[in-house]
């Protein structure tokens, strides 16, 4: 038996790639990648849209169609896609500044619609490509480029979030459980509706660095350590949740999606339109 | 067309910003994404309405921003789409105007123009924006803008606007002020096959060697659609004619150098302008959108008055009519600009035209009112080099 | 094409119909043949504040589309006096609001209007809404100065008026024309 490996969605000749040593994007991309190939994906049909940062050069490695956009607003321009060809897949790729800082917004809303898009967060707490700066998800007193002596705000459960926001199906995973978060990529690409996959990541350039977890393997093991399976994480009392976060499906439901409310409407209209 | 012109025509009273919305329509447009704001939301409830029915598609997003995100991402799946907002939503959809003009996606931002700065007066009009259409996003680019005087020609103009869209693959910003927004007037719209509808060029060879940013022999590269058999890359940052990033600065300049001239080698068909009483005149009135109508006026009432007064009246805004303008401006001893602004943007873009030395009377109103008749007939009379009032209180 | 022209104002505050009001007159006027431009001064809220809906009539096309010199002036509310007053014409008509607008500016003696002051919210009251009184001043504004046919008119408001409140617009309009149509034929006056 073969195994997916994803190449033939990577335009030729581009490896290797850009991100750092130790970096999850990589992984995260080539996760991706394979599920397309297990779900026989056609570069015709997907679209891949991605924002600024780190994260938001993944589209330059891709053969499928793609639009890179500005930044935090990529689930906007994703949006206008699937609303106008819903027969589109569209993958919408994004860091924790694109989708919940500068972006919050429009990630709030793009759930709430629960419009048909797969949405990949690639948490690496922190701003990478400008220096390793504080982001909405940086963990409350951690060092960052801005947040010298810590962080003194809180940060945001990207997943919470989505699942309060509307989306039909939330969850979460690190590249230290590699084969699994290719399942859950697969589970949220086939799923109708908003669904959010948040790959907590490690950045071991900037926020490992900041934060004694220099080598990546420390900072691998620190993520290892703190994700628990969401099975798991229900049975912790209170006090001990705040050490880990819960990976594993943790939203699934089939509320209608934005499209086929839509044709509800246009099924109005029509029909208001014979006098 | 002959046989178009004797059929029955329908006359309605409709509202600027309603025939905007048919325009969009006529032209093609199945795709309104926006964000209400006075003084352009009926631009959004008509297209509410009449998109669904069309089997199209009216999706309020969460704001500006994303608006003209969404317009912009229908467009690369094939949509002509639209949008319209005022002031305060057209500086937040500045960035993503960009993008456009970067990935030379076709779509029409409206912008009925609001008296600012800032909140400023929320339903009452000015041509203030004039800069900002030009000017507003970071970077340097080029982008076409039109702006209607009557509610026929904010039909006529956003099917323009589309046309121009589509077959130069660049943003248009159709900028009426809320006057001519507001206004409902008696028209006949154009029937079916009355005005022609441009449709973007689609790509013909093999897909594989598709690039999406290599211009044709006409300074356009054809633009497939998201979902066709030609894959494409579409990015906000510096590209190639691949659609991939690209870095190396012989193919920036090429890029930056491509945007611009795309637009200026067609400038002649771009600019289009509109002259009344100018045959024997010698004060010519530069004006555009509401103020036409009082330029109109004026100059009717000076030629009662003795004084040979001609208007020439700007449809396009950008590119500028400069050569149109110097045309003119050389038979005329004086050239009025009226314009509901205190800086004197269309001012300062015809001095640019004529040169130093041209008699520039300037006519400027920013207090949320409109320039009157007697306002620019005022400006003809000064003597020669005296200042204008600026605002009266 | 000033020789022609017509520039009427409906004045009061947001929320009284004012628009509307203007809108089906137009309708009537250019199903007559005429040029019509109508626009409309409000404050940034739906309802309330000074809000006035002119109307410029023209056998051609309308050139300067805004109010300059008023042939005529609806007054329903009293806010509407003091923007309005100073662009009335010598020998414009005025109709205003016993109730809402009873007082008008003492005029300059050598200009006259001709002012009708009428129970217009009163009629409305009476008919069930005061929400009317806008369609009364049509009907008044209409038969007083002739300046569209009543079957137009009743058009308009069949066109523009949803079908529950179609009896009452129909009855506000024929309110107004009957208060009209008691007025005497009045010569220019100072007020």
């Amino acid at each position: 038996m073969t195994h997916a490996t994803g190449m033939k969605y990577m335009k030729p000749g581009v490896l290797p790639h850009m991100w750092c040593a130790g970096c999850g994007i990589g992984g995260m991309m080539g996760a991706l990648l394979r599920a397309f190939e297990e779900l026989g994906y056609r570069n015709t049909d997907t679209v891949v849209v991605t924002g600024i940062g780190c994260t938001g050069k993944l589209d330059d490695y891709l053969l499928t169609n793609a639009l890179h956009t500005t930044h935090g607003r990529a689930l906007a321009y994703a949006t206008g896609i699937k609303a106008f060809k819903p027969q589109l897949k569209v993958v919408v790729v994004m860091g924790d500044g694109d989708s919940v800082t500068i972006g919050g917004n429009h990630f709030i809303h793009a759930a709430r619609r629960n419009i048909d898009l797969t949405a990949i967060v690639l948490n690496n707490l922190n701003y990478g490509m400008t220096g390793g700066q504080v982001s909405g998800t940086t963990p409350e007193w951690a060092v960052t480029s801005t947040t010298v002596h810590g962080n003194p705000e809180r940060e945001f459960d990207i997943c919470a979030l989505a699942e309060t926001a509307g989306a039909n199906f939330v969850a979460r995973s690190t590249p230290y459980l590699g084969w699994e978060m290719k399942e859950i990529m697969k589970q949220a690409l086939e799923k109708r509706g908003f669904s959010l996959v948040e790959v907590v990541s490690p950045c071991p350039t900037h926020f490992g660095r900041n934060n004694d977890m220099k080598e990546t393997a420390a900072m691998l093991r620190w993520l290892g350590g703190r994700a628990l399976p969401i099975e798991d994480y229900r049975k912790l009392p209170q006090a001990e949740r705040k050490q880990h976060f819960p990976v594993g499906t943790l939203v699934d439901r089939d509320e209608p999606d934005f499209n086929t409310r839509y044709d509800t409407i246009r099924a109005r209209a029509t029909g208001m339109n014979v006098r | 067309m002959k046989a178009v012109a004797t059929l029955e025509r329908e006359t309605r009273l409709l509202q600027g910003n309603q025939a905007i919305a048919e325009g969009a329509i006529y032209a093609g447009a199945r795709f309104y994404a926006g964000y209400p704001i006075t003084p352009s939301s009926e631009i959004a409830d008509e297209c509410a309405k009449r998109m669904p029915e069309l089997g199209g598609m009216y999706i309020q997003m969460e704001d500006e921003m994303a608006s003209i995100a969404a317009v912009v991402g229908a467009s690369l799946a094939g949509a002509k789409a639209l949008t319209a907002t005022s002031g305060p939503g057209f500086s937040l959809m500045q960035e993503n105007l960009g993008l456009a003009v970067m990935g030379e996606v076709p779509c029409v931002v409206v912008d009925v123009q609001r008296s600012g700065p800032s909140t400023g007066l929320a339903t009452k009009p000015a041509q203030s924006d004039i800069m900002q259409v030009r000017w507003g996003r970071h970077g340097d680019q080029s982008v076409i803008a039109l702006c209607p005087a009557t509610v026929r020609e904010c039909f006529t103009l956003t099917v323009q606007a589309f046309n121009f869209a589509e077959r130069f693959r660049v943003p248009v910003v159709l900028m009426p002020d809320e006057i001519v927004g507001h206004m409902r007037e008696n028209v006949a719209l154009p029937l079916p096959g009355e005005i022609e509808v441009v449709d973007r060029k689609a790509p013909a060879g093999p897909p594989a060697s598709y690039l999406p940013f290599k211009p044709d022999e006409d300074g356009i590269a054809p633009l497939a659609a998201y979902g066709s058999e030609y894959v494409f890359h579409v990015t906000s940052s510096m590209h190639g004619t691949d659609g991939y990033s690209n870095n190396d600065p012989a193919n920036a300049a090429w890029r930056v150098r491509q945007l611009h001239e795309k637009i200026e080698r067609h400038r002649d068909e771009i600019v289009l302008t509109q002259s009344y009483y100018t045959e024997d005149m010698d004060v010519l009135i530069v004006t555009l959108g509401a103020t036409t109508r009082a330029a109109r006026t004026a100059a009717l009432e000076a030629r009662a008055q003795g004084i040979k007064a001609g208007v020439l009246q700007l449809q396009t805004v950008w590119p500028f009519a400069d050569r149109e303008i110097a045309a003119l401006g050389k038979r005329a001893r004086m050239v009025v600009v009226p314009e509901m602004n205190y800086s004197g943007q269309v001012a300062g873009e015809v001095l640019k035209a004529l040169g130093p030395g041209a008699d520039i009377r300037r006519v400027n109103k920013f207090n949320g009112t409109i320039i009157t008749p007697q306002d620019i007939l005022d400006a003809m009379l000064r003597p020669a080099g005296a200042q204008t009032q600026g605002n009266q209180p | 094409m000033r020789d022609s022209r017509l520039e009427i104002r409906i004045g009061g505050t947001g929320g009284q119909g004012l628009i509307l009001c203007a809108k089906m007159l137009a309708d009537a006027l250019a199903a007559a043949g005429k040029r019509v431009a109508q626009s409309q001064t409000y404050e940034p809220t739906s309802r309330g504040g000074y809000c006035n809906s002119d109307l410029i009539v023209s056998e051609g096309e309308v050139d300067f589309p805004l109010a300059t010199a008023l042939d005529c002036l609806v007054l329903l509310d009293r806010m509407a006096v003091k923007p309005s007053w100073p662009l009335l014409k010598p020998d414009a008509l005025v109709l205003a609001d016993t109730r809402l607008c009873p007082e008008l500016p003492e005029g300059n003696r050598d200009v006259k209007y001709r002012v009708h002051h009428l129970p217009l919210t009163r009629s409305a009251i009476e008919l069930g809404s005061e929400r009317v009184a806008n369609i009364v001043a049509l009907g008044a504004l209409a038969a007083i100065s002739g300046m569209c046919e009543r079957k137009a008119l009743e058009r308009a408001v069949r066109a523009d008026t949803p079908k529950s409140f179609l009896d009452l617009n129909l009855d506000a309009l024929a309110a107004g024309y009957r208060l009209g149509e008691q007025e005497p034929a009045l010569a220019a006056t100072a007020p």
